[in-house]
């Protein structure tokens, strides 16, 4: 009576899901965040079955995807130069932070690494709904601020396409990340010709009128790209990325995020329930106190970067703080990349409870902390006396 | 003319922002989804001071105002001008009237009041510069073109009761 249980639980989790999510968007709180709670409390009911595992797998699989469908190749092209130089900046100051708190915790190279691209990547995914919610699309920090985030989504891609790569290999050694890189570079490289040269072709090829078989082509797209990544040994979310970016130039774009959309936001919600549930529940209390310890230094990190980075475009002080406070929640990559990692059986990470308790910190109090970036400007940056209201704080009150 | 700058802002829409001669700031996002936001930025201000939400929908028509699409004032003064010392009425032929059931050419409007018939409107239809065989129904209604006096000789030779309200006014 396996198969009856696991859809049993399933069907708990689904409803769990809903319920606090639910709450969640009457609070106007991160669903990243909520959804890992729930795991954490349902791992007490039932266990991980093999359904949610392999369901969690297509979550990584189709959030990568539609995240290169979505991915603006233009905006890219066309500010290549200022989202080069702003997010190198916002990595110069991160990356190494990272990589320096888990050498203090004493991970080895690759958890060190892995850690380091954790607390790096910012969640594009809830800094955008907050900047929408709190009505920011026009202030002028706004546009350096998604130049970042589209810089670290980037790098973070092929971070995680490199980190998977070298785990499957098992240790760092010279030729071993010449080996993964040289692998990573020629699976970029293999897609980024098809898409030139075989652009026309591929726009016939998914012009499918029967809804049925187009979703099943689109869908075999998707899982082969992944399955041919995993078969060289990379991550298979770098290779739904991939097919992702290769789709997102057809004349069908609209249409297969349509279809896939469904699909995706079942799965990546199964995907962060399991993680929650993987997150050892004792343990992950007597982490709270790093936890918050890694919270405060790299927000720190992340305002200090995003603040000179408006400095240069001469920003006032307020914007300059609003997009340093912006880029403090952590969310979905971060749990991808503890994620994909944990699902590699041979090798425990400790990384990955520290995460969950990171990223929840980050998502919820970060998410705060974005709002009430104003509060911050006018009590600890300036004198008093100056009565400006403005806007953001009306409706972040509402 | 003011310089619109247009930016991309990935994941969310685009963004056009419009420096006005006050030195104001006007900021159009257009959302992916279709929603329009409307930013007003005060002189060197960098947060804005007011934001309107409109459906697509809303949007369309609020432009088709702020276009002159619905209403065009400049226009309506040169209108004016030309129009200076000629006026055209809308006129509404009753089943009693002098008008009614007779060919153009034989009520003899022109000679008889200077007044010309420009068009006629028959239900749905609308005829332009009818020919002078073409009889004027009742129901109809008749544009017609002349100065002001010859319009008044008009009404009263043809004794006009239904004058219709100048959609212009």
């Amino acid at each position: 009576m396996i198969v009856n249980e696991s859809v049993l639980s399933l069907g708990i989790s689904l409803i769990a899901l809903f319920f606090a999510g639910f709450l969640a968007t009457k609070v106007n709180q991160s669903l990243t965040a909520v959804f890992i709670v729930v795991g954490m409390i349902l791992q007490n009911f039932f266990p991980v079955t093999i359904i949610t595992e392999f369901i969690a797998t297509l979550g990584i699989i189709f959030m990568l995807f539609m995240f290169g469908l979505e991915f603006s190749v233009g905006s890219l092209v066309n500010n290549q130069r200022k989202i080069f130089f702003n997010g190198v900046y916002d990595l110069l100051f991160n990356f190494p932070l990272g990589m320096f708190l888990g050498w203090i915790l004493g991970y080895d190279l690759i958890q060190t690494l892995l850690f380091a691209g954790i607390i790096y990547v910012t969640s594009s995914v809830i800094v955008a709904k907050s900047i929408i919610d709190l009505k920011r699309s026009a202030n002028p920090e706004t546009e350096y601020i998604l130049n970042i985030l589209i810089f670290e989504d980037m790098f973070i891609a092929a971070f995680l396409a490199c980190i998977v790569g070298v785990v499957n290999y098992g240790h760092i050694d010279t030729k071993g990340m010449l080996l993964v890189m040289l692998k990573t570079a020629a699976f970029f490289l293999f897609f980024i010709i098809l898409s030139r040269t075989a652009k026309k072709i591929i726009d016939k090829v998914v012009d499918i009128e029967h809804t049925e078989l187009f979703i099943i082509l689109i869908l075999s797209i998707i899982v082969l790209s992944a399955g041919a990544a995993s078969q060289i040994g990379l991550s298979e979310a770098i290779g739904a990325f991939l097919a992702g970016l290769l789709l997102s130039e057809t004349r069908q774009r609209h249409r297969i995020s349509e279809a896939i959309k469904p699909f995706q936001q079942f799965s990546t919600a199964i995907f962060f329930v399991t993680f929650g549930m993987s997150i050892d529940y004792k343990h992950a209390g007597s982490l709270i106190p790093i936890g918050i310890f890694i919270f405060v230094v790299s927000s720190f990190s992340k305002v200090f970067g995003g603040y000179f980075v408006g400095k240069k475009y001469a920003l006032s002080k307020r914007a300059c703080l609003r997009l340093g406070f912006s880029l403090i929640p952590r969310g979905e990559f971060s749990i991808i990349l503890a994620g994909t990692i944990a699902m590699n059986t041979n090798v425990p990470y400790p990384v990955k409870s520290l995460t969950g308790v990171y990223v929840l910190l980050s998502a919820i109090l970060g998410s705060i902390l974005m709002k009430e970036s104003d509060w911050f400007v006018k009590n600890f940056f300036e004198s008093k006396g100056k009565e400006f209201q403005p806007l953001g704080r009306h409706s972040a009150k509402d | 003319m003011s310089e619109i700058k247009e930016s991309e802002l990935p994941g969310i829409g685009k963004k056009f922002t419009l420096e006005l001669d006050s030195g104001d700031k006007l900021v159009v996002v257009i959302h992916s989804s279709g929603e329009r936001e409307v930013f007003k930025f005060i002189k060197d201000n960098d947060e804005p001071a007011s934001v309107t939400t409109l459906a697509d929908e809303e949007a369309r028509q609020i432009g088709a105002i702020l276009s002159g699409t619905y209403f065009q004032p400049v226009i309506e003064e040169a209108q004016k001008l030309t129009m200076k010392n000629a006026t055209m009425e809308w006129i509404k032929i009753a089943p009693d009237s002098a008008l009614a059931n007779k060919r153009i050419e034989e009520l003899d409007i022109r000679k008889k009041t200077g007044v010309s018939i420009t068009t006629i409107i028959r239900g749905e239809s609308v005829i332009p510069n009818p020919h002078s065989g073409e009889i004027i129904k009742p129901q109809d209604t008749i544009i017609i073109i002349g100065g002001n006096d010859q319009i008044k000789n008009f009404i009263s030779t043809f004794e006009i009761k239904h004058r219709l309200e100048n959609d212009r006014q």
